[in-house]
């Protein structure tokens, strides 16, 4: 269940204002309660979206951290990112 | 590329469109779309789906500059087609009380003034493999269409199909300095073509969740399309006009 909290919470940085001024202001304390695991909380906190793909979050949901700049991510930086993740012709990650 | 504004690319050709649709005076849009894990989501994702309400709220995604809009739909021809589509063997999923995405409320802001007519949103899942298949969803199209057709109230019916031939969205085949991209401008191309040139069974044969996956993680947005062709039968297109900065495509089909 853990992957679907990181796909849950990115939609939730669309959806609930209140969450994504505190992912914006302070993301470690707005991650705090989330039932996450120590890599997840690690990994999101870096903004390192391109392994987060790998272990199974979902790209378009993973958009809206970027769209709403959390987690130091940005449109250029969260591209960067992804696009250095390999990939098979349709588009799922390989070793 | 102009992407704003009244004069905007997409305007201009969601404009010849809305021409047409106010000549027809529909009294109600079926729309076949793809919902991008907002009325549903990870927890409950339908193959197929359909909204069953008197109002639906729209867009819950906040596209830019798009108004928030109350709906109307027919929950009672909704519940119909549902009632038709499973007795013809496709486990259609329900969902009332609820919300739509951008992919549906942009092309209704751009089509219809206000958004007054009612919609009855048909939704298919283009976005999380495994995909239903190409020919699933036209023979589906086909069994909305006989369900509208035995509905004992003479409406004037649109069908409208909304999505992407070739797309990727916030996945790692994105164009550098983007946040999408389109991957297969041949394949969207082909499409088109064959749109044109009414070649269903192939497109529906080669429309395979490989191809349309290797087009783009919304590729099989597709569906929607080849939905909409099944219930409108193999007619030629007014026009199919594309729209290559998204891998997509702008088409009317208009018949009496």
């Amino acid at each position: 269940m853990s992957i679907y909290a990181v796909n849950y919470l990115c939609r939730e940085v669309l959806r609930d204002h209140a969450f994504r001024a505190a992912m914006k202001a302070d993301p470690a304390k707005a991650l705090a309660p989330l039932d996450l695991t120590d890599e997840e909380r690690r990994v999101l906190l870096a903004g390192n979206v391109g392994t987060l793909f790998r272990m199974g979050v979902n790209g378009f949901l993973m958009g809206y951290l970027a769209r709403f700049e959390v987690c130091g991510l940005n449109v250029e930086t969260y591209n960067q990112r992804m696009r250095a993740v390999k990939v098979d012709e349709i588009g799922q990650p390989v070793a | 590329m102009k992407r704003d504004g009244p004069d905007c690319e997409i305007a201009r050709l969601f404009g010849a469109q809305k021409e047409r649709l106010a000549a027809v005076r529909p009294d109600l849009i079926v729309m076949f779309d793809t919902d991008h894990l907002n009325t549903f989501f990870l927890n409950d994702l339908p193959v197929f789906a359909v909204g069953v309400d008197k109002t639906f709220k729209a867009p819950n995604d906040e596209p830019r500059d798009v108004p928030k809009y109350t709906v109307k739909s027919l929950p009672e021809l909704a519940a119909h087609i549902r009632n038709a589509a499973i007795g013809a063997g496709y486990d259609v999923g329900m969902t009332q009380n609820f919300s739509v995405d951008h992919s549906i409320t942009v092309p209704l802001h751009f089509l219809t003034p206000e958004v007054q007519v009612p919609v009855i949103p048909f939704f298919i899942n283009g976005h999380i493999p495994p995909l239903p298949s190409s020919q699933r969803c036209y023979a589906l199209g086909q069994t909305v269409a006989r369900a509208i057709a035995s509905w004992p109230e003479h409406l004037r019916v649109v069908i409208m199909g909304s999505g992407s031939f070739s797309l990727e969205v916030g996945g790692p085949r994105m164009a550098p300095g983007r946040s999408d991209g389109v991957l297969d401008p041949d394949w969207a191309i082909k499409v088109i073509k064959l749109l044109e040139e009414q070649q269903t069974e192939r497109l529906i044969t080669e429309a395979t969740e490989h191809q349309m996956l290797k087009a783009g993680n919304v590729g099989g947005e597709l569906l929607n399309w080849i939905a909409m062709r099944g219930a409108i039968g193999n007619r030629k297109p007014a026009y199919v006009a594309p729209q290559m900065q998204n891998g997509h495509a702008y088409g009317v089909w208009q018949w009496n």
